[in-house]
């Protein structure tokens, strides 16, 4: 009896799991079809999530940090301690060239410097889960800001 | 309207009636007439930046008794030295700076905020330091330095939060405008590391509008103001701003009403405040405000609110630990006038120069954080 509900469990949450797993990545057929309420509830869902842990790295929570295997500063410093509502990042602003990193940058070429100078932490991979989950809260917390590329 | 627009209206109506501003026999310099006229005169960017005159002072007309000077340090966030010695570097900086000015300085205004999370060998190390100065001083509390044991230490160390004294023909109040927050963390079962860290985070909802006077405040600065002369000059030290800059930062005191309804009669009021880390200057009523540097790390100015006579300080490095920031020397001069001398260490130009030396040059739309409302609280 145990065994069957423990059997149920796993094949109920298998059948959920793929189930948003075709949400989120949808059928090979996805963009053929009109997108669906459920469908844009989760990818909101899944954009926010990423906003949710960039918003809690950027405020140097630390339990986040350790979650994620990243350590960002060495001095106690947080981003949002220069940086209040991400104010200053100028996300609408990049590409362009970066005095401090001294060559045409990305806006995560300058989180990694921030990350390295300034805060004394250990740079990230560009490409990680960390990186994009910061990358969305800067870039959510400018929602609106006019596209400025290059700006100085 | 944004909520905040509608209020910083108000505030406008409230307290810029038609034809009220400073008293006349405050004498504007030149200089802050030709601010003031190119901003009201609707000059574009680049021309309001091209009339900019090149200085580093600030003048306040006043009318002391006689010339003297004081400084003002404050916002050193000190961590304690096992995790940055970065601020301890600075606050050393600035006090070595302070005891050193020739002629010397008749105090030292201590502006708050000088602990980051209000420990309390924060506070004790920054009371070694302080010790390098060996003229006057006087302390008001931020509040980062209040809310881990709510002051316990802090008043230790220094006594009542707010306090006045004459010098030089001068009545000088120091307000304190952060110990009224309101009660967050009680019904959240914060523990007092919790309470200090909401309270820590300048962008945080949590700690909501904690800046303010209060009203037993605003009757014994009523009560203290009553036997000076309406005409002769007052400056008020206080932590935050007294009038309604940026409310998300606490860039203001909520009770900014009841404030001008105490200071309304008299005509020679200066505030000169901490917190916003950031050149600032604004007249409300008849009163002047000056915002004052920190030595920890500069901030950048609000995306929206900032006073139109304020004239921007220059964009600065983040590089650089020292760009930014620092303390102020404050002269009553011959002239009776308040000399405010900023100084920004490593820094010819406090002011912008060009546009592009503005931090304001580049436009951004913030919107508030969002993880921290919808936490486990």
């Amino acid at each position: 009896m145990k065994n069957s509900i423990a059997c149920l469990f796993a094949l109920s949450s298998a059948i959920v799991m793929i189930g948003m797993a075709a949400l989120l990545s949808g059928p090979a057929s996805a963009h053929k079809t009109p997108v669906t309420p459920d469908q844009l509830k989760a990818y909101d869902e899944s954009f926010m999530e990423a906003v949710k842990k960039g918003d809690l790295l950027f405020h140097g929570d630390g339990e986040t940090a350790k979650a994620m295997g990243v350590n960002l500063s060495g001095t106690g410093m947080a981003c949002a301690m220069c940086h209040p509502f991400a104010a200053d990042t100028h996300p609408h602003e990049y590409p362009k060239f970066q005095a401090q990193v001294g060559k045409f940058s990305t806006l995560r070429d300058m989180v990694n410097w921030c990350i390295e100078k300034p805060m004394q932490g250990e740079a990230i991979d560009p490409e990680s889960e960390a990186m994009k989950d910061l990358e969305a809260y800067i870039t959510w917390s400018n929602t609106g800001s006019v596209l400025a590329p290059g700006k100085y | 309207m944004s909520e905040l627009d509608k209020t910083r209206r108000e505030m406008h109506a409230v307290l810029q009636k038609p034809g009220e501003h400073p008293d006349p026999s405050l004498r504007l310099s030149r200089r802050t007439f030709i601010h003031k006229s190119c901003l009201f005169g609707a000059a574009s960017l680049a021309e309001t930046f091209g009339w900019w005159p090149i200085m580093n002072t600030m003048e306040v007309a006043q009318a002391a008794e006689e010339p003297f000077s004081f400084a003002w340090i404050s916002d050193t966030h000190l961590y304690p030295k096992s995790v940055n010695t970065r601020f301890v570097d600075k606050i050393t900086r600035a006090a070595k700076e302070v005891q050193a000015m020739n002629p010397p300085a008749d105090f030292l205004i201590f502006g708050g905020d000088i602990a980051q999370l209000g420990r309390a060998d924060e506070l004790e190390l920054g009371n070694e330091i302080l010790k390098e100065v060996k003229i006057k001083k006087v302390l008001i509390p931020g509040e980062h330095d209040w809310y881990f044991d709510m002051g316990k230490k802090w008043t230790d160390l220094y006594g009542q939060p707010n306090w006045t004294f004459d010098h030089k023909g001068v009545r000088f109040i120091g307000l304190d405008t952060v110990t009224h927050g309101p009660d967050y963390w009680t019904e959240r079962h914060f523990t007092p590391e919790q309470r200090m860290d909401a309270m820590a985070d300048l962008d945080g909802s949590i700690a909501g509008p904690w800046a303010g006077v209060g009203r037993d405040q605003l009757d014994w600065l009523q009560k203290t103001l009553s036997s000076w002369d309406k005409s002769k000059p007052v400056i008020i030290f206080s932590h935050n701003p007294l009038y309604e800059y940026y409310p998300p930062w606490n860039f203001w005191v909520r009770d900014w009403r009841e404030v001008n309804d105490v200071l309304k009669p008299y005509a020679n009021v200066t505030n000169i405040h901490g917190h916003v880390h950031q050149v600032l200057y604004n007249e409300i009523g008849k009163m002047r405000s000056i915002g004052m540097l920190a030595t920890s790390w500069p901030w950048p100015y609000a995306p929206e609110g900032v006073p139109k006579l304020t004239k921007p300080m220059i964009r600065v490095d983040p590089g650089d630990i020292y760009d930014g920031v620092g303390w102020s020397k404050l002269t009553m001069n011959d002239k009776s006038k308040i000399d405010t001398d900023y100084v920004m260490w490593g820094r010819k130009e406090v002011f912008v120069q060009s546009p592009a030396d503005s931090s304001l040059y580049s436009q951004e739309i913030l919107q508030p954080r969002m993880a921290d409302k919808i936490g486990p609280y």
